[in-house]
């Protein structure tokens, strides 16, 4: 069990075998980033797929509603994994049954991807249609974009959180940063004729577009989106 | 994301393949400025840019690609060149219609008519 490092990806999981895959999906992401050829990536991803599997079996918590954390850790020449003891992921549950995924970024727009990579993976254990998964994928990014450039202004001391809750009715997905916030109410409207041409300004209305509910909270640094089922959208 | 670029008479041709997300949407930029300023430092070159945007296999497009997009049309319009845009798939057009640009892009779904824009 690791300390937590600045630089570093934390993923934390339900503590299940059948959640591992998100962690490979993470690692290999991670990897394209680096120098390593084509065999060596396969090696490094294997051995990220043993010691998650063993971090999950050996974890005393392992069952329903417990989570596991691990840490990424890429230096120049090195990917480390390592496990924390604590997990902030279960702040926004609402029930018991729902399961946290929640991954925590420093603030570069690398990282994106890593972030499309989950949101991907998540979004296929949940039963939305493909044109719903694309609304939700395309929220998740421009929040997660918006959490790194705008909130945190690409400083990557500073951390962007993403928190995918999936309930039985619902995916909720809470995206927080670590700036100054800022008034929704106070962003220019994209669709009004003087802005239509601006090449920035979209991200909220998009999100809001896409989602059944975008809520702000804690002066925008903690957004939260919802998107329901489609048998109880509301009418 | 990959961007193939390809030159047909005074005609040039960016084919954008994969996810214009993240930090790929700068690199997206950068490729069109490139463009924009080699036809404009052309020797001896009255014509200005005209550029098609194949969007045919772009699998998913964010507020900042689309940002991109507009920020070229205005760019190139500026300067005296034509940008249109080829084969929208359906996440990249229900991204220019929610954001309303349908009207402000000239969209083909053919590259020949694409060309034919500039004839």
């Amino acid at each position: 069990m690791g300390e937590r490092t600045e630089q570093a990806i934390t993923l934390s999981l339900p503590s299940s075998m059948q959640h591992v895959y998100l962690l490979t999906a993470v690692v290999t992401e991670i990897l394209k980033e680096t120098d390593f050829d084509e065999d060596t990536q396969e090696r490094i991803n294997l051995a990220a797929i043993e010691a998650g599997t063993n971090a999950i079996e050996n974890d005393d918590r392992e069952g329903p509603g417990e989570q596991i954390t691990f840490q990424l850790m890429l230096t120049e020449n090195e990917l480390s994994l390592s496990t924390l003891e604590e997990s902030e992921a279960l702040k926004y549950k609402e029930t018991e049954t729902a399961q946290v995924i929640m991954l925590s970024l420093p603030s570069s727009m690398q990282h994106v991807y890593l972030l499309d990579v989950v949101v991907s993976e998540v979004l296929k254990e949940v039963g939305f249609t493909e044109e719903t998964q694309e609304q939700i994928n395309l929220a998740a990014i421009e929040a997660g974009t918006n959490a790194i450039k705008h909130g945190n202004k690409e400083d990557p001391r500073k951390r962007a959180t993403i928190q995918f809750i999936l309930d039985d009715d619902k995916l909720t997905i809470v995206i927080q940063d670590e700036g100054e916030g800022f008034t929704r109410q106070e962003v220019a409207d994209p669709l009004d004729p003087e802005n239509l041409l601006k090449s920035s300004g979209r991200g909220l209305f998009l999100m809001e577009a896409c989602m059944d509910a975008v809520t702000y909270e804690a002066k925008g640094t903690i957004i939260k989106m919802v998107k329901y089922k489609a048998e109880l959208e509301p009418q | 994301m990959q961007v193939n670029i390809r030159h047909k008479g005074s005609i040039t041709i960016l084919d954008i393949e994969g996810k214009v997300i993240g930090a790929d949407t700068l690199a997206l930029k950068s490729i069109i400025d490139q463009q924009i300023q080699a036809a404009n430092n052309a020797a001896e070159n009255e014509e200005k840019l005209n550029l098609i945007l194949n969007l045919e296999r772009v699998q998913m497009m964010d507020s900042s690609g689309l940002g991109v997009l507009v920020a070229s049309y205005t760019t190139i319009r500026r300067n005296d060149g034509r940008v249109v845009l080829l084969n929208l798939g359906g996440n990249v057009r229900s991204l220019i219609v929610m954001a309303k640009l349908m009207t402000i892009f000239d969209c083909y779904n053919t590259e020949a008519e694409a060309i034919g824009h500039f004839l």
